[in-house]
């Protein structure tokens, strides 16, 4: 097989030179530094905190929609110069308070759902229904003990609806 | 193992023997590792590329088991025929 090996080795594959028509390359084991990043995706209290970071944008974004439709109590008696300083104001606040809302609410659900999934070593809707379980039990554990289960059914029954209205397609 | 500098040929197949036989055995259980693992751990529908992190751990922890118990079975061999020798 003389002919075919100075094509394969001009090529420059360096492996096998099994195929006339195509350089067969050998199987490149992923570096620490590779595997070490693919790892970073892994650690719970990065997906945490850049989950908490989208919450906050998404936070964000609604309190400028929702905070633009709200009209002021006074409407007649100021300028529209007033209105629009008043309407950003309000903007604002609301931004601010929704930004807030929802940061916690995405740190808490995905650390919930990372440390869950981990000590299961499974992947499946169960780890998102506590997850949201613990997240909407948090959120309203201020109203008593009512509240707090109303707030985990209700969140986890929402999780779920969600995770399973993104994985239709698959 | 005096002579084994020297130019001893059934020595050397003898050795180059074992370390093929060692080399098989290491790709076997490699093999077999891998097929172990992956039929208990990863989901029969694959619904994305990537190993999600269930699917991480899960296989850790079966392959640290499977490396433990490797580890372990030539002891207990070792130990059972230490016993039969001397009963």
């Amino acid at each position: 097989m003389a002919s075919p090996e100075p094509s394969a080795a001009g090529a420059g594959a360096g492996g096998e030179s099994s195929s006339q028509a195509a350089a067969v390359e050998p199987i490149r084991m992923p570096t620490a530094e590779e595997i070490k990043g693919q790892d970073i995706w892994n650690n719970c209290a990065v997906r945490s905190v850049v989950s908490g970071v989208m919450g906050g944008g998404l936070g964000v974004l609604m309190g400028l929609f929702f905070g633009a439709l709200d009209n002021p109590i006074m409407a007649e008696e100021m300028t529209a110069r007033q209105q629009i300083v008043y309407t950003a104001k309000q903007m604002g606040r609301r931004s601010i308070s929704n930004a807030k809302t929802f940061a916690v609410m995405g740190l808490i659900f995905s650390a919930a759902e990372c440390v869950v999934e981990k000590a299961r070593a499974k992947h499946d809707t169960t780890n998102t229904a506590v997850a949201g379980c613990v997240t909407g039990g948090a959120l309203a554990v201020k109203g008593g003990p009512k509240a707090t289960c109303i707030g985990c059914a209700g969140f986890a029954a929402f999780s779920v609806a969600i995770e399973k209205f993104f994985d239709r397609h698959t | 193992m005096a002579a084994k500098g020297g130019a001893s040929n059934f020595e050397k197949e003898q050795m180059f023997g074992m370390a093929e036989k060692e080399m098989e055995y290491r790709v076997d259980l490699f093999n077999r590792l891998t097929q172990t693992c992956f039929e208990k751990c990863i989901e029969k529908r694959y619904k994305e590329a990537e190993l999600n992190m269930g699917e991480n751990s899960c296989i850790d922890r079966c392959v640290s088991k499977y490396w433990q118990v490797s580890l372990l079975i030539p002891f207990l061999f070792a130990d059972s025929i230490y016993a039969y020798s001397i009963a």
